[in-house]
């Protein structure tokens, strides 16, 4: 039978000065996946192993490891795609590290919090009680929806060089949620973000270099978010292009007129 | 000024270095004569299309430079208040070497 090498970083402090590799040898089967390789580590050799899993599928960020000198999630890269029976496996870069493979995720949403990464509505007594849906068209939710995706891994944080040189800037992640709530319809935040975005640690540092994109496991592209949120940035301030049409509120049923006959209700109506 | 502000001289002064150091090369290599002849040479210094020419050049020049210097060495993770004295010093260096090098093309004038 196959047999992997599994080179993974060990550190737990207050024990270890520095962090140092450990080798493990796991048995390869079909399908699988550098997240297998670590479960199988955890309960056949060495139960002191700490990582972050959750999902297994990919979908909810949890996994995020430096693997084979690429930021990817564990549960998402088959051991047969690396192309290698020597599987490297350490921490995120540009994050601190906890224990062994877990590392400190608090800068990653600090950053996030700081744009207001949810709807900000000027109509607030609207947005605490709806009376309707907010609409909006096809194209509308097409302009943000690919950057909605975002499961907050943090791969495109440790992907970057300029969160490498300046821990302080704000990253990707950050910078495209500030983008996909400004481009929403349904929010009027998006001056606040942009002020938030315009710091010296901002937007601006950006120089597309495009490993986050790369690193993304979702395909988010949130090199695509900045350049369209810098764009954004400067036509606010120009103040040219074309403005936002806001999402208007549905017509409850009672007001609009059906397009088709339909039978009376059978029950009372607000 | 916000870094928005910056960003938009920075490209501004970009492209107005591409039509002013165009026209400067243009009507010093392309048009005949020498342009180092002292007959060119004081003739745009009399002349009032140059002196601006050459003092808008000195002004976008010293203004992209020295904030694509900013840009780079805001790129490192420098304290705030060592970035503040560096823009302080940055503005302070930038109007000395206006002064200087405009009194120049103003004095011949």
């Amino acid at each position: 039978m196959r047999e992997l090498t599994f080179r993974v970083q060990r550190y737990l402090p207050g024990r270890d000065g520095k962090p140092y590799v450990q080798e493990f040898i796991v048995p390869l089967r079909e399908g699988m996946t550098v997240l297998d390789g670590l479960i199988y580590i955890k309960e056949n050799i060495d139960n002191t192993l700490s990582y972050r899993s959750s999902c297994r599928m990919g979908i909810c960020g949890s996994c995020g490891m430096f693997i084979n000198r690429f930021p990817r999630l564990a549960c998402h890269t088959p051991v047969e795609e690396l192309g290698t029976d020597t599987i490297e496996v350490r921490s995120l870069p540009n994050f601190p590290v906890i224990r062994d493979l877990v590392a400190d995720l608090d800068p990653l949403f600090e950053k996030h919090k700081s744009v207001k990464p949810y709807i900000v509505s000027s109509e607030i007594e609207e947005a605490e009680r709806p009376t309707g849906e907010l609409l909006q068209s096809s194209e509308e939710l097409e302009s943000y929806a690919q950057f909605s995706y975002c499961v907050k891994c943090g791969l495109c944080l440790s992907a970057c060089p300029t969160v490498a040189t300046d821990p302080l800037f704000l990253g990707p992640q950050s910078l495209g949620q500030a983008y996909r709530y400004s481009a929403d319809t349904r929010d009027t935040g998006a001056k606040e973000r942009f002020k938030e975005a315009d710091c010296r640690h901002g937007v601006w540092l950006c120089h597309l270099a495009g490993a986050c994109s790369e690193a993304c496991p979702k395909g988010v592209d949130p090199a695509l978010a900045i350049q369209l949120l810098k764009r954004a940035m400067l036509f606010d301030i120009l103040r040219i292009g074309k403005a936002k049409q806001l999402a208007p509120i549905a017509q409850s049923p009672a007001e609009s007129k059906p397009k088709i006959d339909v039978p009376e209700f059978t029950v009372a109506q607000p | 000024m916000r870094e928005s502000h910056l960003k938009i001289l920075q490209y501004a002064t970009g492209v107005g270095l591409f039509f002013l150091v165009g026209t400067h090369l243009t009507v010093s290599l392309l048009i005949g004569g020498e342009p180092t002849s002292w007959e060119s040479v004081s003739g745009r210094a009399a002349s009032a299309a140059w002196l601006t020419v050459y003092i808008l050049l000195l002004m976008f020049g010293l203004y992209h430079g020295i904030h694509g210097l900013r840009t780079v060495i805001l790129e490192l993770p420098i304290p705030k208040p060592a970035a503040r004295v560096m823009d302080g010093a940055l503005v302070v260096i930038g109007i000395a070497i206006f002064s200087y090098a405009a009194y120049i093309p103003i004095s011949a004038f």
